[in-house]
């Protein structure tokens, strides 16, 4: 019995943003593992991946940064999921009162239901209130995280240059650089996902609900 | 939703089910209504689709800052998933429920209600001038099951024992019980899992004085009735999918 359309959408709204950061947390991981892989490989090669050594430090805290950012977000996105419940909970419980009222066909007491249906609406428009603001806190965070990933970017590239200069060990390093390229572009591209799916709750899915309130 | 009055004297029974409207894959039934002067307690009041229906079919008794105690004598959707609503619906009541069940009941929204744990072995219900005996009757069917009992209007709510499903017209009274067995023999033997628990509830029950045998679903039992239910009961084996 779902009250409206919307609610239906923001939900698999809301979840889908939570399998893209785990995602995201996953491929973090894995960047942090490429960076403890590339910093032995470096120390095997000594001179000759000199240049190296320096940017699997940067790999690896460009890793940790985004775990870290990933593991806020998850919290945020967490309130979101659990407002939108609550939010979902009042909008049934405000139509179901408001059937009562229209079955209840003049009962004696049919008026004491009028305070906690007011109630109901205070809440609900209470959470609406808060939603875009939380929206737009999630959003920015997950602008904040596209700036590890796109200076891991940069630091991929730099790695190429500085493992075609480690003899033996070139195919190794640049195997590095390469997995590091991928999975930026990985995070890259899920937490677009997140964002677009997050505006979309946004601007489409939510506003509509306020009708009631018109 | 029909309502029926079952009991009147210092405080009124009214007794709720038939709905007409529920939708069809729903089983019907039986909510229960204890009005006092200035407090009324809802019995198993009903699975989320029947909650608007039976809001309103409150309203025709009581207006919603009276309804100051619900109790689930266990924790089926049938029973209690309309709490989340009933919730936002009344501005300070209890929840009287097995302690066993919380964690699980909480499920369905319990945020301004309270809940007032009920222990293994029972306990009292009190509305002012009316007190209700919490009556255990553990894995009949749920492991943590309760009945109540109100010695003024010697009824006891029996929850799912008793119980019979039927259609929609049926009469609120069981008139043959010969003939009423039937409808309740596989549902017994099916959901209620233990000889031993059921032996144990019978003796319990036969020390109290019914005048009217409430399930939570079908008809009610009456006068000579009960013992017929509870002798037919005691003779039944139960249990039967091991
Ligand atoms: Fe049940
Ligand atoms: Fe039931």
């Amino acid at each position: 019995m779902m009250h409206q359309g919307h609610s239906k959408s923001q939900f698999v709204a809301v979840a889908s943003i939570a399998a893209e950061l785990s995602a995201v947390m996953n491929v973090a991981k894995d960047i942090s593992l490429a960076a403890a892989n590339a910093k032995a490989i470096a120390f095997r090669a000594g001179e000759k991946a000199k240049g190296f050594q320096p940017i699997t430090d940067f790999i690896n805290e460009l890793a940790k940064d985004t775990i870290q950012l990933v593991v806020i977000i998850n919290q945020k996105a967490l309130q979101l999921y659990q407002l939108t419940i609550r939010e979902h909970r009042l909008a049934e419980a405000c139509e179901q009162f408001e059937n009562a009222v229209a079955l209840c066909d003049a009962a004696t007491y049919a008026d004491s239901l009028t305070q906690s249906l007011v109630l109901v609406r205070q809440r609900r428009s209470e959470c609406q209130r808060q939603f875009p603001h939380l929206v737009a806190e999630l959003l920015a965070l997950l602008s904040d995280v596209m700036h590890p990933a796109r200076a891991a970017r940069v630091i991929a590239a730099n790695s190429r240059i500085e493992a075609s200069q480690a003899g033996e060990y070139m195919q190794s390093l640049q195997a590095v650089a390469e997995s590091v390229d991928n999975a930026a572009q990985i995070i890259h591209d899920k937490v677009q996902q997140c964002r677009s799916a997050l505006s979309q709750i946004h601007t489409d899915a939510y506003f509509p609900s306020t009708k009631t309130f018109s | 939703m029909k309502m029926h009055k079952i009991y009147q004297g210092g405080h009124e029974w009214i007794m709720f089910g038939r709905d007409l409207h529920k939708p069809e894959k729903i089983v019907d039934t039986n909510q229960y209504l204890v009005r006092s002067a200035d407090r009324c307690l809802l019995i198993d009041p009903g699975g989320i689709e029947l909650f608007a229906p039976m809001l309103a079919a409150v309203l025709h008794h009581a207006p919603v800052h009276e309804i100051t105690d619900l109790f689930a004598s266990h924790q089926d959707p049938d029973i209690i998933s309309s709490l989340g609503l009933w919730d936002q619906a009344l501005p300070h009541a209890k929840l009287h429920a097995a302690g066993l069940w919380e964690g699980f009941l909480r499920h369905f929204g319990c945020e301004t209600i309270e809940y007032v744990s009920i222990p293994d072995n029972g306990g009292v219900i009190s509305l002012g001038s009316v007190e209700l005996q919490i009556i255990p009757a553990h894995y009949l069917h749920a492991s943590a099951n309760f009945n109540l009992y109100d010695p003024e209007a010697k009824i006891l709510f029996s929850g799912d024992i008793g119980a019979a499903l039927e259609t929609p017209n049926t009469p609120i009274f069981v008139d043959n019980f010969a003939a009423h067995v039937e409808k309740m023999r596989y549902f017994h033997q099916r959901w209620m899992p233990s000889n031993q628990a059921k032996r144990a509830w019978i003796e319990r029950v036969r020390c109290l004085d019914i005048n009217i045998l409430a399930p939570q679903h079908g008809r009610m039992f009456k006068g000579d009735d009960v013992k017929r239910f509870l002798d037919w009961f005691e003779a039944l084996q139960v249990g039967i999918a091991v």
